[in-house]
């Protein structure tokens, strides 16, 4: 990795400068400097061949029309021209694979970057966030990076070298035409510019119109149950109808400004083709007689017709592709905000100091930045097989306490110390991911065989469930298969828990929400693991689980009190 | 191929139904290309024949040149092609965005008449900004799939009929060699690159899939120690996934290059042909020029196809997900309950519930009756089948077994309006709109005035919250209310109920949280309010019976069983 990209690794110390869009989307292109500078090259080498197509073809319709010569005898032309006609698809065919190619490395990197950063951020702060939201940045927002990369970067490189090489082509012509062109050229960015600038405000103002009908669309939808239940659906479906031709009615007025831009480069040219037509025709009949216009011949006059439009035409091509820049620029944005949020998970955990001990909190204060700490000056030994159990008002800090001895958050002060690096965590809403059962345990251990899986799942209970399922261990589960109630869920959650070897189990209300029998299961395999020498620590308000416990704490008043009985 | 189409036939209809937009459309796109082609073979023309003019003039021949009219011309096609594509492009986003409204007035359509199992899966808000992508693949359709061929088709047809004028035999040269690059990179196109692009869309819903099992589960895959190996998963997904994409974009710029060559190649082929008709006298200089320009300049109307056209199964993707939603609507039922004189009892007997694709049912063998103007709790954790049970009160969803039925009818035939004028419900889970305070309320009585809706928001306890915000009535509620805590957001929903005056009432943890003071005063409303109604209240507890007033049955659900409680286990 070169010296430009360290600012998005080691941006954990504060004070590092932020990332913003723009910068990011430029370290990103440095990635693929290489393609995407070949993508151009092709591009301005495609051009040079049409360059050459439309001489040469200026040249034999010369040849044919004034000195009636025959195309046979024009055979080699032809054949050159044939391939130049094959370069150009050819470096056409460059172009776009080249840069394809880039884009598709730059998204591939960039989604890592991404996972990797919210990987980072851990799960507290992901508890804040609405996982639809982060898919969409993860996959949709990503793939915006697209046009950007694959078209707009390399069409911006193409601009700046290609009409220049076609002004001096047509300079070499006819200088006046060529000084045409050149005197017409910076009108064009002044104009784009008038333009664009309204433009890009109007297309901001249209990205605001689209997201928020958008949500007007997703808000009814979501709320389609009230509105059966008030028996108002006739009226929501037409007032989504009249919504969004409101909204045509509104965009058509910005739409009309917008359009403008593309007009401007279409104005020029056509304009371009016609004047240099009248001047050629003019100058051909003998009707002006300054600078190189006596000269003209139909091969000049032809020739410079035909490279006006191309003149144009890389611009031509920027502005269509100009969208693809918003849109890129839109997804930078929503994506360097995740970039800038501040790591919570801690960099690395060191090793107790106290012998014997699985874990220990030195005097640490734990909380969320910018808040008052929930619990300060807590210090606290854990003992290989001791079984914990935290009690506590909600929002006195205990959910905050085990997130940090789960490894989720760094202490905002203190030092946490931990004696293996692997914890088994249990909370009350388990997660099953998409896939079969067996995905679903290896979250726990990759490396898990057949019959550990087996013999983890019977052990928390779900043997029944696994032999009456049709494809055993393979069957999918979640929403896309057999559906698992909430107390298979936390049961298949135990399984996890048996199936790792993690010294350390720590549990977040293990039974909220849980009935009788699946509550029971959990206290069944808490004392299971708790023979089988592992320690636990579980945040709890269930008397039944205080009760199995060796040691209770109490979170009172910012403060982490044991209880001695 | 037959299942493709039959899968888009109702959208092209849709599309395709404003016909004469449509014609208007194309018709403005064909004129741009024209003016385009014009302006070049007028040019091309203009200069050959000046150039033999000045010749002639040079070599002191006569020579009759009108300059006027083909110079009128020239500056004439300049202008067209400006204003026609400014105007094109006006028109068919217009067109574009009337068929947008068209799409989502249908698809909302299909929604409203989902039950609720289909509505409770779709609620994830991944799922809703998919339904909106996927109806915008199909309002790029118009754009992308339906003009483009169209205008090229007639482009190549007009383009060659007016070369036929002087050269038939290049122009039939011409007509078949568009045609064929024309069915190449459309219909060839779409059949090579479907799978890879509908396989696109496949992975891409996998990545999003697997990216939301990573966000989900962080909690389990940090602790276990397992990040690295998930996210491995996903990028040997996405290595998986790249192949594909490699190979969609390898076709694309094939069909890209094709286009050039075959255009670049035409028109050297036209030259040829033309100088050898020049050479026999059989075609004039000028006339020549201009053929070969037109062909120079025929390309634009192919450029755009091959990309368009590979990404046909994309849209495919997209047409499949949106229809199977039609295929889920239920068809709506055709009872209505006679208006009056109806007593409004509810009655269970034997009903079992299960979910599709669960092994324990939600519900099994309850019966209990309660009487019309009676008042029952039934208490259990979350998961017990609480909801499950009001979804099949409130006709939402048809039991597994058993009868369900209320006043005599069973819910499920009842029309949606007779369900909601007899039936109200708060839910667990309460949807507030993006709007102002009095929108949400009208929701529930669209014609309710100022004064109803201050005695509604006062029977909740919100009066003097909403008398002190700026806007009053008008205060903003946000998106899913958040601008409301989730109490006042529940205290909203509760509000709407009052407006209406239903004959049975289900009320889904009513008091949630709420502190006790203003729990007391919405019972006490409520009390009022539930007079002469059929009444359950659904709640995870009994913690002060004075919450319920009047309340004669006691039920518990336990594992989709409903045992009678003899009293209140607080």
């Amino acid at each position: 990795m070169t010296g430009i990209t360290n600012p998005m690794s080691g941006r954990d110390q504060s004070g590092e400068p932020l990332i913003t869009p723009r910068l990011w989307l430029q370290m990103l292109a440095h990635r693929e400097r290489n393609r995407l500078v070949g993508a151009a090259a092709c591009g301005v080498l495609a051009g040079v061949q049409t360059v050459v197509l439309v001489v040469g073809l200026a040249w034999l319709i010369d040849q044919l029309v004034i000195h009636g010569r025959s195309p046979a005898q024009l055979l080699p032309l032809f054949g050159g021209l044939a391939l130049t006609v094959g370069l150009r698809s050819l470096f056409q065919w460059g172009q776009e694979v080249l840069s394809a190619e880039a884009s598709l490395r730059i998204r591939q990197f960039a989604r890592a970057e991404l996972l990797a950063k919210i990987a980072k951020l851990g799960p507290v702060w992901l508890t804040q966030r609405q996982s639809g939201a982060l898919a969409t940045q993860a996959v949709e927002h990503i793939d915006a990076l697209d046009g950007y990369f694959a078209r707009f970067y390399p069409q911006l490189r193409i601009v700046v070298a290609l009409p220049l090489l076609i002004a001096c082509v047509v300079g070499w012509l006819d200088y006046l035409v060529a000084i045409f062109l050149l005197l017409s050229a910076p009108l064009i960015p002044l104009f784009m510019a008038l333009v664009g600038m309204g433009a890009e405000r109007l297309n901001r103002d249209q990205f605001a119109a689209v997201s928020r009908l958008s949500a007007h669309f997703i808000d009814r939808v979501r709320g389609m149950t009230t509105l059966q239940l008030f028996g108002h659906t006739r009226s929501a479906q037409q007032e989504v109808w009249y919504a969004t031709d409101e909204y045509r009615r509104l965009s058509m007025r910005t739409l009309r400004l917008a359009f403008l831009s593309s007009a401007v480069l279409e104005f020029f040219a056509s304009v371009a083709i016609a004047v240099v037509a009248m001047y050629v025709g003019f100058g051909l009949l003998g009707y002006i007689d300054y600078g190189p216009s006596p000269s003209l011949t139909l091969f000049t006059g032809l020739a410079v017709l035909l490279l006006a439009p191309e003149f144009f035409q890389p611009l031509r091509t920027l502005s269509q592709h100009y969208h693809d820049r918003a849109a890129a620029l839109g997804a930078a944005e929503s994506i360097a905000t995740i970039f800038n949020e501040p790591a919570l998970v801690p960099h690395h955990i060191a090793s107790p100091q106290t012998p014997g001990a699985e874990c220990e909190l030195a005097n640490i204060s734990v909380g969320y930045i910018g808040r008052k700490p929930a619990l300060q000056a807590v210090s606290m030994t854990v003992f290989v097989g001791d079984v914990v159990a935290i009690t506590g008002e909600s929002g006195s800090g205990k959910s905050s306490l085990l997130a940090v001895l789960a490894g989720f958050m760094a202490p905002l002060s203190g030092e946490y110390r931990r004696r293996s690096s692997k914890v088994a965590w249990l909370d009350q809403s388990p997660c099953l991911i998409q896939g079969t059962m067996a995905d679903n345990l290896r979250l726990a251990n990759p490396e898990a065989n057949e019959a550990a899986m087996t013999d983890a799942l019977r052990r928390a209970g779900l043997g029944a469930l696994l032999e009456a399922l049709p494809a055993g261990l393979e069957s999918v589960v979640g929403e896309r298969g057999v559906g698992l109630s909430g107390g298979q869920a936390q049961r298949l959650a135990l399984a996890r828990v048996y199936l790792s070897t993690a010294p350390l189990v720590v549990l977040d209300e293990p039974t909220a929400s849980l009935d009788a029998s699946a509550e029971q299961a959990v206290i069944q395999a808490l004392l299971e693991w708790a023979k089988e020498g592992r320690t636990l620590v579980i945040a709890t308000h269930h008397p039944a689980i205080v009760h199995v416990a060796t040691r209770h704490f109490v979170c009172e008043a910012g403060k982490l009190n044991e209880v001695i009985v | 191929m037959r299942r493709v189409y039959r899968e888009f036939k109702p959208w092209l209809a849709l599309l395709l139904r404003r016909r004469q937009r449509f014609l208007v459309g194309a018709f403005l796109v064909w004129v741009t290309v024209l003016a385009g082609l014009s302006l070049l073979g007028l040019s091309g023309w203009f200069i050959a024949a000046c150039a033999l003019a000045g010749i002639a003039l040079a070599a002191g021949l006569p020579s009759s040149l009108d300059i006027y009219v083909p110079g009128g011309g020239i500056r004439f096609f300049a202008l067209l092609r400006t204003v026609a594509r400014y105007v094109e492009r006006l028109y068919n986003h217009n067109t574009v965005l009337t068929l947008l409204a068209d799409l989502r007035f249908r698809v909302f359509g299909y929604l409203t008449r989902l039950d609720d199992a289909s509505l409770r899966r779709r609620r994830a808000s991944d799922w809703l900004s998919r339904l909106t992508a996927d109806i915008d693949t199909l309002d790029n359709f118009y754009l992308r799939l339906l003009i483009p061929p169209f205008v090229a088709l007639l482009c190549l047809l007009v383009a060659s009929a007016f070369i036929a004028i002087w050269l038939p035999g290049v122009a039939l040269m011409v007509a078949v060699s568009l045609g064929l690059l024309w069915l190449v990179i459309t219909l060839g196109y779409a059949w090579l690159g479907f799978a890879n692009s509908h396989q696109q869309a496949t992975d891409q819903r996998e990545l999003r899939h697997l990216v939301l099992d990573q966000v989900q589960a962080s909690a389990e895959l940090m602790s276990y120690g397992t990040s690295a190996w998930h996210q491995r998963k996903i990028s040997s997904h996405e290595m998986h996934a790249a192949v594909n994409q490699r190979r969609l974009t390898l076709k694309a710029a094939l069909g890209n290059a094709l286009v050039s060559i075959v255009t670049g190649m035409l028109v050297l082929a036209v030259l040829w042909l033309a100088g050898i008709a020049l050479g026999e006298g059989r075609v004039n200089g000028p006339i020549m020029v201009m053929a070969v320009l037109i062909i120079l300049g025929i390309n634009e109307a192919f450029n755009l196809l091959p990309s368009a056209f590979i990404k046909l199964g994309a849209s495919y993707a997209a047409v499949q997900r949106l229809n199977i939603l039609s295929v889920n609507a239920v068809s709506s039922a055709s009872v209505v309950l006679p208006p009056e004189s109806q007593t409004y009892s509810l009655r269970l007997n034997n009903v079992s519930f299960c979910y599709p694709n669960m092994f324990e049912p939600a519900l099994s063998n309850v019966s209990f009756v309660l009487p019309a103007a009676k008042r029952a709790v039934i208490t259990g954790v979350s998961g017990a089948g609480k909801s499950t049970l009001a979804q099949l009160l409130m006709g939402r969803a048809s039991p597994s077994s058993g009868d369900v039925s209320v006043a005599g009818f069973a819910p499920l035939k009842l029309t949606e309006d007779s369900r909601a004028a007899h039936f109200a419900m708060l839910t667990q889970q309460v949807d507030l709109f993006d709007g102002s305070l009095a929108e949400n309320l009208r929701i529930a009585k669209p014609s309710a005035s100022n004064k109803e809706l201050w005695r509604a928001l006062d029977q909740v306890a919100l009066s003097d919250w909403a008398q002190q915000q700026p806007y009053k009535l008008d205060t903003p509620v946000g998106e899913k209310g958040q601008q409301l805590s989730g109490g006042q957001a529940r205290r909203v929903a509760l509000a709407r109920l009052f407006l209406r005056s239903p004959n049975v009432v289900l009320l889904d943890e009513p008091f949630a949280g709420v502190d006790a003071q203003t729990a007391q005063h919405i019972a006490f409303a409520l009390d009022d309010w539930l007079q002469d109604k059929t009444v359950i209240y659904f709640v995870h507890q009994v913690d002060d019976a004075n919450l319920l007033p009047g309340v004669e049955h006691y039920w518990r659900l336990a594992e989709g069983q409903l045992i009678a409680d003899t009293g209140i286990d607080s």
